[in-house]
């Protein structure tokens, strides 16, 4: 593909996103405030955020549905119109509602038509399992059934980025998994996805990279991973009779302590010294439990502490 | 032009039940019905009544036909439906031409249905080239309200396009001279009627066979219709794709 832009005779491959000091304002309410991001062919990267974060706002300015008031968004190295002309991105956005007078054959040859790629219709509804359903107006589909017609529809153009906007909202867990399970396969032929959700699940099981957004601005970026260890650490919780919370507060590796009966919790910056020292020194503890906070916990911790609260 | 995704559109509307029923069927039952009960009687300016009432009917059909694509623009922008298409190769002008094509399209059966039930029982008598005027130049002037109903579908929202459509088609059907014709009416209300598509849509058609009806002022006022109609769908369809 053509997916590349030449700067200073050298050709180079251009990132499959790239944004650039985006900003959107609503009014007086900034709904995007400055958000740089690139992402590079290949990545199945979540944007995380609470609702009125900015995930939406951020996905319609990258595909080129709504202009950012100040910088721009380039995809494949070109405009956003360019590269849905050129067939290069695929879309399942959250009101991307269907018209219930159409059936679900109807619906994706539309979009197949103005692809102009009228044969892909079969091989798309066979992909997303509607072929049986080809014939049913979208106005009697299941919220599931809804959600695989327009993963259908952002499918067409076999496009090189796919980008959803809360895809998974309003499906069973069983559709949700059926839904993760053939994104994952449209993943593996090496395509971008990136998602919104607010599920944190979602975005810990399906993606190599996170990006927290939280009013309008991007709080943490990393894989899964990272963003856990930057925000907390591990948890240590054990029965230990007889320890006094000073005791267990000054332990080598322990940031903070907390005791109910004999029952301690110990969040801790490393775990492995704070947990040798710990039965070291109570032969009598038992019951002991590590866990790697969650992504959850580490979101919470990112999103209550707002470095510019006191602007 | 999209052909294929025109013909989808065509073929969608073509099928839903109340379009066939409220607007190709019920003015060709309506024709039928005044003909038999007028048909036989002539206007005091000489126009006869049976090919009046046949012009009447196709120009309201086809008339209601054509604004009846405000409704699915409006539904269309309403269910984020448009936004969908913004994601595929279409632009926002051949967005807006291929929902005027499509008015044009759909409007044709009502003029094609009418146009034979005249011939065949409606006892009409015309010769080869008044034909071609009540049914192709007939059709061909209803591209004002085609366009009218683009920019219905901007103006108005998925909750209150049918109410806005019905009033829209009771009044230029009234002003039209289609329900009850302009021939008989008090002159000052023909003065009214004139500001009006429908008016100069009917007069267009009667024009055929009518030794008074005349044909250049009608072309302009529709032409008029059709720029400020045209204007109105543009500005809008721009307002609110930069609001998205």
């Amino acid at each position: 593909m053509t997916n590349t832009v030449v700067t200073a005779g050298s050709v180079v491959t251009a990132p499959a996103v790239r944004l650039t000091g985006l900003v959107k304002r609503y009014g007086s309410t900034v709904a995007v405030g400055g958000v740089d991001l690139e992402i590079a062919t290949g990545e199945v990267l979540a944007l995380l955020g609470p609702n009125g974060a900015g995930k939406s706002t951020t996905i319609d300015m990258m595909l080129g549905l709504i202009a950012p008031d100040a910088g721009q968004a380039r995809l494949f190295g070109r405009s956003p119109r360019e590269a849905v002309v050129a067939g290069q991105v695929g879309a399942m956005l959250q009101t991307g509602a269907l018209r219930d007078g159409l059936t679900v054959g109807e619906t994706v040859a539309e979009i197949a038509a103005l692809h102009r790629q009228p044969g892909r219709v079969p091989e798309v509804l066979a992909e997303t399992g509607l072929t049986e359903l080809a014939k049913r107006k979208c106005a009697k589909l299941s919220g599931g059934e809804r959600q695989r017609v327009r993963f259908a529809i952002a499918l067409i153009s076999r496009p090189e980025l796919i980008v959803l906007d809360e895809p998974t909202a309003g499906m069973d867990v069983e559709a949700r998994r059926e839904f993760w399970a053939s994104m994952r396969a449209y993943s593996d032929t090496g395509r971008t996805v990136v998602f919104a959700t607010h599920y944190l699940e979602e975005a810990q099981s399906f993606a190599d990279r996170v990006v927290l957004l939280r009013q309008g601005r991007v709080i943490a970026d990393g894989t899964v991973a990272q963003i856990r260890a930057a925000a907390s650490g591990r948890t240590i919780q054990a029965v230990v009779p007889n320890a006094t919370l000073e005791e267990l507060r000054r332990l080598p590796g322990v940031d903070h302590a907390e005791v109910r009966e004999d029952r301690v919790t110990l969040r801790c910056g490393d775990s492995d010294t704070a947990l040798r020292t710990l039965l070291d020194r109570y032969r009598d503890a038992h019951d002991v439990e590590v866990t790697a906070a969650g992504l959850e916990d580490a979101f919470i911790t990112l999103t209550e502490s707002d470095p510019e609260e006191n602007r | 032009m999209n052909v294929r995704y025109l013909a989808l559109e065509a073929r969608a509307v073509m099928r839903d039940i109340r379009f066939l029923v409220f607007t190709v069927a019920m003015p060709a039952v309506l024709f039928l019905v005044f003909d038999g009960l007028f048909g036989g009687q002539a206007f005091a300016d000489g126009t006869q009544a049976s090919p009046a009432l046949m012009v009447s009917m196709a120009g309201y059909g086809a008339m209601g036909a054509a604004l009846s694509t405000g409704l699915t623009i409006a539904a269309e922008r309403g269910s984020g439906w448009l936004r969908q298409l913004r994601l595929t190769p279409l632009s926002g002008s051949g967005y807006l031409t291929a929902k005027t094509t499509l008015s044009m399209l759909v409007a044709l059966p009502s003029v094609l249905l009418v146009s034979t039930l005249g011939a065949t029982v409606g006892g009409v008598s015309l010769t080869g080239s008044q034909w071609l005027v009540v049914t192709l130049g007939l059709w061909i002037a209803v591209l004002p309200f085609g366009v009218l109903g683009v920019a219905l579908g901007q103006l108005s929202t998925s909750s209150n396009a049918q109410a806005m459509s019905g009033a829209l088609m009771s009044v230029l059907g009234l002003t039209g001279g289609m329900w009850i014709p302009a021939e008989i009416v008090p002159g000052w209300m023909r003065h009214v009627m004139q500001a009006t598509p429908s008016f100069w849509l009917r007069e267009f058609g009667l024009s055929a066979f009518s030794p008074v009806a005349s044909r250049t002022t009608g072309l302009l006022v529709l032409a008029g219709w059709t720029l400020a109609a045209g204007l109105v769908a543009i500005t809008r369809f721009r307002a609110d794709v930069a609001r998205a």
